[in-house]
């Protein structure tokens, strides 16, 4: 695994790409977003409990998400059905990116760790807030990024948040 | 206030009495309760201090030491499998401060030892050490009688763990009655369940008691989750699930018992073939045939727990595949509610269907589920909504079926009524709400 440095050109599309991917998912452009992922995309965002830190970071096999391609889709379509309530009228979304750091592990496969917070507001309510830390293999053809698999630890334990309706 | 009403304690600082604003045989609840910080006050000491809870399963803490923290009513509880290997719950505080002596969400330990000032409990709750004992005066520190606080009584039902704070209640196997024969056919059917995983924990500003609502009502699917229809996921038809029985099984207990596409894919709740296989050696001739025609179950045990067996697909063209769901809510106020949800799994299920079934599951139900996640914003925005004077002189609406007959040709205990579309489950589960706050 080798670092890839901030200020060199490969460092600058991930966050380039990152960047775009969250304007993506605020914009509510979905279908263009799944093309961003792998059709092989595995992505999880597994439960988080309270352990001693000996015990490890908290993480478990089961999971809030866990996501295959074909499960990714089939949200988005039900999101343009016009009775998705959760997210009908939608909320707003700001995908917040940060502390990207960027580790090559072989010619075509990036492994990348990024900051994230998350706000949604719905309707005229107060804005809920999601933080946590996401874990990206992206696939480098040397001009596209791809994702290969995300997942996405979460800092709450309860999801204090209602649901989870939106994408990360 | 109607002059009939007799004043009595549930008279509410409004002037109302609950069992004039509650009136369950004529379909009528008052939006107040879904919302009044002064009818919580009153669940806390009438319902959370005296029903019976679910703690948990038994494969959760299937290790001696193993301890997990859950809620009992509302109080925090360690739950734990002793040394001895004997279930255990007690609540979460130091006898000497109250604070906590678990503060994870799970571990092995043969001790629970408070931060503050050291006092240290053995897994079975007894003291075995204070903080500075030799500054006590004799007869100062009564160590014997000062162990954590046990529950009133603890039982198990089919692995489920329940437990309660009322040493008065009648023992669960009593309290449960007649659900335990709808209890044997979901969670026994094959010889017993186990949980896969952890709980989900999420909070939704809502009151704990419209998630009961929800689950016992099968006609909110068709407009609530119309996106699945859309998606062709849910059939095209408002009856779809209008078929079957809904059943009031005494206590508060209510389920429904519905079936899907009349193939076999939908009988037996859609398990796999080995499963059904099982079940003639678990229960009664009535039972297998009831669970035959059955793809779809939600039951709710009074006031808080549930299962609902459902048959769902997370993918759109794909089949739908069985899942057991088991659900609680804790309500931390009038308006906000912790949801705990886990799923369990036949104990016998092949690793391909428990694959399949966890799939399912996290992807239809949960926070992130593609149905349950519809489900929180409605109920969210009916208690916004109801949290108004003049919202509150308004109640609620729970007729359907007020004048459908029993079906008594029902082979079942409890009383049964034909098809799924009713509130007959909901006005038996607010009858027994009411009856327990009134009491």
């Amino acid at each position: 695994m080798t670092a890839i440095l901030p200020h060199t050109e490969l460092h600058g599309r991930v966050v380039e790409f990152l960047n775009r991917e969250a304007e993506m998912l605020d914009e509510y452009r979905f279908s263009d977003w799944l093309k961003t992922l792998s059709p092989d995309i595995t992505y999880r965002m597994p439960v988080r409990t309270t352990q001693f830190l000996t015990d490890g970071k908290g993480f478990h096999d089961f999971a809030l998400i866990d996501d295959d391609y074909a499960t990714l889709e089939t949200r988005v379509k039900r999101l343009e059905t016009e009775f998705a309530w959760a997210e009908t009228p939608p909320s707003r979304t700001r995908h917040f990116v940060t502390n990207v750091l960027v580790e090559r592990l072989d010619d075509t496969t990036l492994e990348v760790r990024s900051c994230f917070m998350v706000t949604r507001t719905r309707a005229d309510l107060e804005h809920q807030i999601f933080t946590g830390l996401k874990i990206d293999r992206l696939a480098d053809d040397g001009e596209r990024l791809l994702v290969l698999s995300r997942v996405i630890e979460v800092d709450q334990t309860a999801i204090t948040n209602t649901n989870l309706s939106i994408f990360f | 206030m109607s002059a009939t009403i007799p004043p009595t304690r549930t008279v509410l600082r409004s002037g109302e009495a609950l069992e004039e604003i509650v009136r369950p045989a004529e379909g009528l609840v008052s939006r107040r309760i879904f919302t009044d910080p002064e009818v919580y006050e009153l669940e806390q000491e009438r319902i959370f201090a005296k029903a019976w809870f679910f703690l948990g399963h038994e494969s959760e803490i299937a290790e001696e030491g193993d301890v997990v923290t859950r809620t009992c009513g509302i109080d925090p509880v360690v739950l734990v499998r002793d040394d001895e290997g004997i279930v255990r719950a007690f609540l979460n505080s130091c006898r000497h401060r109250g604070m906590r002596v678990c503060r994870t969400d799970r571990e092995n330990t043969s001790f629970l030892r408070c931060p503050y000032h050291g006092w240290s409990y053995a897994n079975n709750g007894k003291l075995l050490t204070a903080a500075a004992e030799e500054h006590y005066e004799d007869g100062e520190l009564d160590k014997e009688n000062l162990g954590l606080i046990p529950v009133a009584q603890l039982d198990t039902y089919q692995g489920l763990i329940f437990a309660t704070w009322d040493p008065d209640a009648p023992p669960l196997r009593d309290f449960l009655g007649d659900m335990t024969y709808y209890i044997d056919l979901i969670v026994g059917r094959s010889g017993g369940v186990e949980i896969i995983g952890q709980p989900q924990i999420w909070d939704v500003d809502t009151a704990w008691k419209f998630a009961t609502d929800n689950f016992t009502d099968n006609f909110h699917v068709f407009s609530a989750h119309h996106s699945l229809v859309e998606l062709g996921m849910l059939p095209n038809d408002p009856d779809f699930a209008a078929h079957g029985h809904m059943i009031v099984a005494g206590n508060g207990h209510i389920l429904h018992l519905t079936p899907g596409a009349p193939i076999e894919a939908y009988e037996s709740y859609g398990l796999p073939m080995e499963l059904r296989a099982k079940f003639a050696e678990h229960l009664t001739p009535d039972q297998v045939e009831m669970a035959r025609k059955t793809a779809y179950s939600a039951g709710t045990v009074w006031p808080n727990f549930h299962w609902l067996q459902l048959m769902s697909s997370g993918t759109i063209g794909q089949p739908d595949v069985p899942f057991l769901n088991l659900r609680l809510e804790v309500p931390l106020s009038a308006t906000r509610t912790r949801m705990w949800s886990w799923l369990a799994v036949d104990k016998d299920a092949s690793p391909e269907f428990r694959k399949a079934t966890y799939e399912t599951y996290v992807r239809t139900f949960g926070p992130a589920g593609i149905y349950d996640q519809d489900d929180m914003e409605n109920w969210e925005d009916c208690t916004r909504a109801n949290l108004g004077p003049a919202a509150k002189r308004h109640s609620l609406h729970h007729k359907m079926g007020i004048g459908r007959p029993v079906d008594t040709s029902w082979p079942g205990p409890g009383t049964a009524y034909a098809d799924s579309y009713g509130e007959m489950t909901q006005r038996s589960w607010y009858a027994a709400w009411l009856e327990h706050m009134t009491r």
